[in-house]
């Protein structure tokens, strides 16, 4: 049964999931063929300058690439359960109906988890061709926030989206978007060093909250 | 776990909302906040307070701008040359164009300075080069379990010149790793005085490179310094090195070339939360020590002889009506961003008072009223009533937008 729910989850991301994949490989080759160019063309002593003195971020363009994906990710799994309400009848299954959710999102979750540390992974190694760790350090802790805010806005679309009445999506909405705005404000390089583990964490405990609007669902709250 | 996963919902809203109504409130309301300028008159021999357009005597009286020019001859001295006003000797000594811009300096501390993000990597240049300009090196340090230099090009460690520096650090018995490195790290300076290093015990290093070879000073000092933030400055009159500020010890300088700790006559001033300036002339210094809502000005001459004091204070944020006003509404705000912080953080800032308690309790009302009137048990609502109670309007808002319906269950709709 659970493996027959998971592959059903996979039909439904599969695609979304390598489309992003692709378009963070692009980023990813884009970002270091630019460093080289630039490295090659204006000198590294004169690149690494304005990173360590001037805060120029080379990774710029992955800043709103993992919230992209985990809107897009949200809206692949749960806006087809919700036309004629079809996850009801994924409900009528003999397992418990939260068990049941549970899987569904911890599975969303987990792909979404490890496609941004498979693309972390990636950015790590291609810097450390071109930097010290004294410049990876300050990227990672500028970009987690990033990747952080795409994990926070899977959990918190997907809230929205079971959400059975459309004025508790109205509201549900503008909570999201000021907390995932938290996630991608402009700051200098290594700004949000302190409150990463707290964002971390609030990340964390907002993993299950779609819980909540699968419960309203459930009951037929109108 | 429903029932937690709404309480996280709520707690995330309230957050929300006590970052997202302040800052809606100050956009609106907040005025611009006073930052008057102060400089000492050698003409006058007291202080001159440029606040906004206003510029007055210690005593409130007022300067037209053509006075206030006069009294402050270093400040515009081209401009009364200009107007053949600019007086030939001032204090018995003869005024130079050149000496004046030589001694004239200026300088400003934040505690955003202190709490930022700062790279460890740094330039080391070349400081006799023979050469007329200066020019960045290849390679950065880092000072971590030994001084290391990477080349920027290879990303690979010089282990020569690493091995060098390091033994040169050892032999003045400088314990790694390094807290601070403080210097000027580009070549728009007219000498290049390297780096002032403190190492993990505290203590202060002034390392640069002559000629290719480390040239390593260990700076002693009559107590231990808590140091929290050193800057280096370019002055022409190449009096002093960097301004070394300290947790509770003051402010020093360090002198050039005889390496002696001068301390600048501020008491009480705390590098998190003061704003600290400087401005010097021919004759004297004048030391401001800014604060929220109050400054403490201190003159003193070449030999930093307190010479004139001044203060002055003003009604603070939640003294002024604005303030207040939102004291009165909201009974905290958290902020992202900070004045005195270059991080970004939940800075949580409680009002001051308690005349939030009002709101809040008309807050606890409503929320009462509104579960009465859908028939909720008020038992089962507690921990709600209690977070609008702690949390005033942002617990209301939070706790309407994520209805707590556990208790009531609708019929199922038999379509």
């Amino acid at each position: 049964m659970l493996k027959s729910i998971i592959y059903k989850e996979w039909i439904k991301i599969r695609l979304i999931i390598l489309i992003s994949l692709g378009l963070s490989l692009l980023a990813l080759i884009n970002i270091f063929l630019k460093v080289r160019h630039d490295i090659l063309f204006v000198d590294a002593a004169n690149y690494w300058y304005s990173f360590l003195f001037r805060g120029s971020a080379y990774f710029g363009i992955l800043k709103f690439l993992p919230f992209a994906i985990g809107l897009a990710v949200a809206i692949a799994q749960y806006i087809p359960e919700t036309v004629n309400k079809r996850i009801k009848l994924t409900f009528h299954l003999p397992v418990s109906e939260n068990g049941i959710l549970i899987w569904m999102h911890a599975f969303g979750a987990a792909v979404l988890l490890i496609l941004f540390l498979i693309v972390m992974g990636l950015f790590t190694a291609g810097s450390a061709i071109f930097f010290p760790s004294n410049m990876i350090n300050p990227s990672l802790v500028t970009v987690t926030p990033w990747f952080l805010g795409g994990m926070a806005t899977y959990f918190l679309v997907a809230l929205i989206l079971l959400e059975p009445v459309w004025i508790f999506r109205g509201l549900y909405t503008i909570v999201a978007a000021g907390f995932v705005a938290i996630f991608y404000t402009g700051a200098a390089i290594e700004a949000f060093r302190p409150v990463l583990p707290l964002l971390i964490l609030i990340t964390l405990l907002l993993s299950f909250v779609v819980l909540f609007s699968g419960y309203r669902f459930r009951k037929g709250e109108m | 776990m429903i029932k937690v996963s709404r309480y996280i919902l709520v707690l995330t809203a309230v957050l929300v909302a006590s970052i997202a109504l302040p800052a809606f409130y100050w956009t609106v309301f907040e005025k611009v906040p006073r930052s008057p300028q102060i400089y000492y008159s050698c003409i006058t021999q007291d202080f001159v307070i440029a606040d906004g357009s206003r510029r007055t005597d210690p005593s409130g009286k007022e300067f037209t701008s053509d006075e206030y020019e006069r009294v402050l001859p270093f400040l515009y001295f081209r401009q009364l040359m200009a107007d053949g006003e600019m007086p030939d000797s001032i204090n018995g000594i003869k005024m130079e164009a050149p000496s004046i811009s030589r001694a004239s300096s200026f300088y400003r501390y934040t505690p955003r300075k202190l709490n930022s993000p700062v790279p460890t990597l740094y330039p080391m240049l070349e400081s006799q080069s023979g050469k007329v300009n200066l020019a960045m090196p290849d390679d950065y340090f880092r000072i971590e379990k030994r001084m290391e230099f990477i080349v920027a090009k290879t990303n690979r460690i010089n282990e020569e010149k690493s091995v060098l520096f390091t033994n040169a650090l050892i032999d003045e018995d400088f314990v790694f790793p390094a807290k601070i490195i403080a210097g000027l790290p580009t070549t728009r300076k007219s000498v290049d005085e390297g780096y002032f290093v403190t190492d993990s015990e505290g203590s202060l290093f002034h390392i640069k490179m002559i000629k290719g070879e480390p040239y390593v000073v260990r700076i002693e000092t009559d107590e231990k310094l808590d140091i929290v933030y050193i800057e280096a400055v370019d002055l022409r009159s190449r009096e002093f090195y960097c301004y070394v500020f300290t947790r509770n010890q003051g402010i020093f300088v360090v002198m050039d070339e005889v390496y002696d700790l001068q301390r600048l006559p501020v008491d009480g001033f705390n590098p998190d939360i003061h704003v600290f300036r400087i401005n010097a002339d021919l004759f004297n210094k004048c030391i401001t020590v800014l604060g929220e809502n109050w400054y403490q000005a201190i003159a003193v001459d070449d030999m930093y002889n307190v010479v004139g004091t001044h203060s002055e204070e003003w009604e603070g944020l939640y003294e002024r009506p604005e303030g207040k006003a939102f004291a009165s509404i909201f009974p905290f705000e958290v902020r992202l961003k900070d004045d005195n912080s270059a991080f970004i953080n939940f800075f949580f800032r409680p009002s001051p008072g308690f005349r939030w308690l009002t709101v809040n309790l008309v807050a606890l009302i409503i929320a009462i009223v509104l579960i009465r009137r859908r028939g909720w048990p008020l038992m089962a609502n507690i921990p709600d009533l209690l977070i609008v109670g702690v949390t005033g309007i942002y617990g209301l808002a939070a706790t309407q937008f994520f209805p707590n319906k556990f208790t009531v269950r609708k019929q199922p709709n038999n379509k």
